[in-house]
């Protein structure tokens, strides 16, 4: 953990507005995007190639909910109810990426959303690690912790089906159609897009320069599993025309009532403590 | 569950404390090393670990006996 700055923001009022609004976004849009991934992995446990990866999928599953509370948690410092935004809120009200709208069909769709997403949320959770907003410093280093293993699962699995013709077009597949939400998923270039949480500090880089990082981790792995990614390539341009900037994803989609209804604990609403 | 064809035995080696002794904890099956790091970190998360190492079942060489490492039970009176 880097330590605690000399200009600490040591709670979100000290915060200029702007960037106030701009990380509570951030923060949102991670803890949502990690509550329905775990669900995502969850749904793996009993389908998935073998019993250890099975295993990994329960353990992935359960980090992913481990760091969605920390974030929803977090958000109260920003006068957020967490127990509002875990259990009340509407489907299109949820910031999580298209790639998590409905259940995942086959295995190498779910590797896309634990080697491509996952890294995608790691990139951004490891820009705020000599955050001036000092409270999230205590948050991120567990987390990161633990998302080193997620990646390399999904290494080891590109890897693994990689070494087969039929296992290396399946997860081509699956990647291509990923990539772009991926990439996209940092923030439209030029638009200013968080800019302000640069500029105060808060968050070391910027959309271009996160896409940069996401890029730089994940191209080695499509080069030693074999694959050809052409998405993932610099000079293809990304496509915003259907961008919802605040939720940071395609407009106009949200989960699906199976999904809502699961993430938000509708079954076991009446069982809710505070 | 099955093993997956390609898929290689690892055996997993672990210690709580640093002056503790490397212990053999278990096995996972894994299609290659980078899996097998990750199986063995998240099925045997049952202590923190001061260290943990993993190598392939067929990697090691018997000194004393004549049949494979890690075969035989403790139960069987080796």
């Amino acid at each position: 953990m880097s330590p605690a700055r000399t200009d600490s923001f040591k709670s979100a009022d000290e915060l200029p507005p702007d960037v106030r609004e701009a990380l509570a976004a951030t923060l949102l849009c991670l803890a949502d995007n990690k509550r329905i991934l775990g669900m995502r992995y969850g749904d793996w446990i009993m389908g998935a190639p073998t019993l250890e990866a099975g295993i990994a999928c329960s353990a992935m599953a359960q980090d992913e909910w481990g760091h969605g509370r920390i974030l929803y948690a977090t958000l109260k410092d920003f006068g957020f109810d967490a127990g509002k935004l875990e259990h009340e809120r509407e489907a299109d009200e949820y910031r999580n990426s298209e790639l998590l709208d409905a259940p995942v069909q086959t295995w190498p769709e779910l590797l896309a959303l634990n080697l491509l997403f996952d890294a995608a949320l790691s990139v951004q959770v490891e820009a705020l690690t000599d955050s001036r907003y000092e409270p999230i410093l205590f948050k991120t280093r567990k987390l990161l912790e633990e998302e080193r293993f997620h990646f390399e699962h999904g290494r080891g699995w590109a890897m693994r089906l990689g070494d087969t013709g039929a296992g290396r077009k399946a997860l081509e597949a699956a990647f291509r159609k990923a990539v772009g939400p991926c990439l996209r998923w940092f923030g439209r270039p030029d638009s200013g897009f968080g800019r302000q949480l640069v500029d105060a500090g808060v968050v070391n880089a910027d959309a271009d320069e996160l896409r940069r990082r996401w890029r730089e981790r994940i191209t080695p792995v499509f080069a030693e599993a074999g694959l050809e990614i052409p998405e993932s390539g610099e000079a293809v341009a990304l496509e915003w025309e259907d961008w919802d900037a605040d939720r940071r994803r395609a407009a106009g989609g949200a989960l699906d009532e199976v999904t809502l209804a699961r993430i938000r604990g509708d079954k076991n609403r009446s069982m809710l403590m505070d | 569950m099955g093993h997956l064809s390609g898929e290689r035995l690892y055996e997993i080696f672990a210690r709580q404390k640093r002056e503790d002794r490397l212990e053999h904890i278990g096995t996972v099956s894994a299609p290659n090393p980078e899996l097998a790091r990750v199986y063995a970190w998240k099925t045997y998360d049952e202590a923190t670990w001061f260290e943990m190492v993993v190598a392939p079942r067929d990697a090691f060489r018997s000194v004393n006996r004549d049949e494979v490492p890690f075969t035989l039970h403790p139960a069987e009176g080796v």
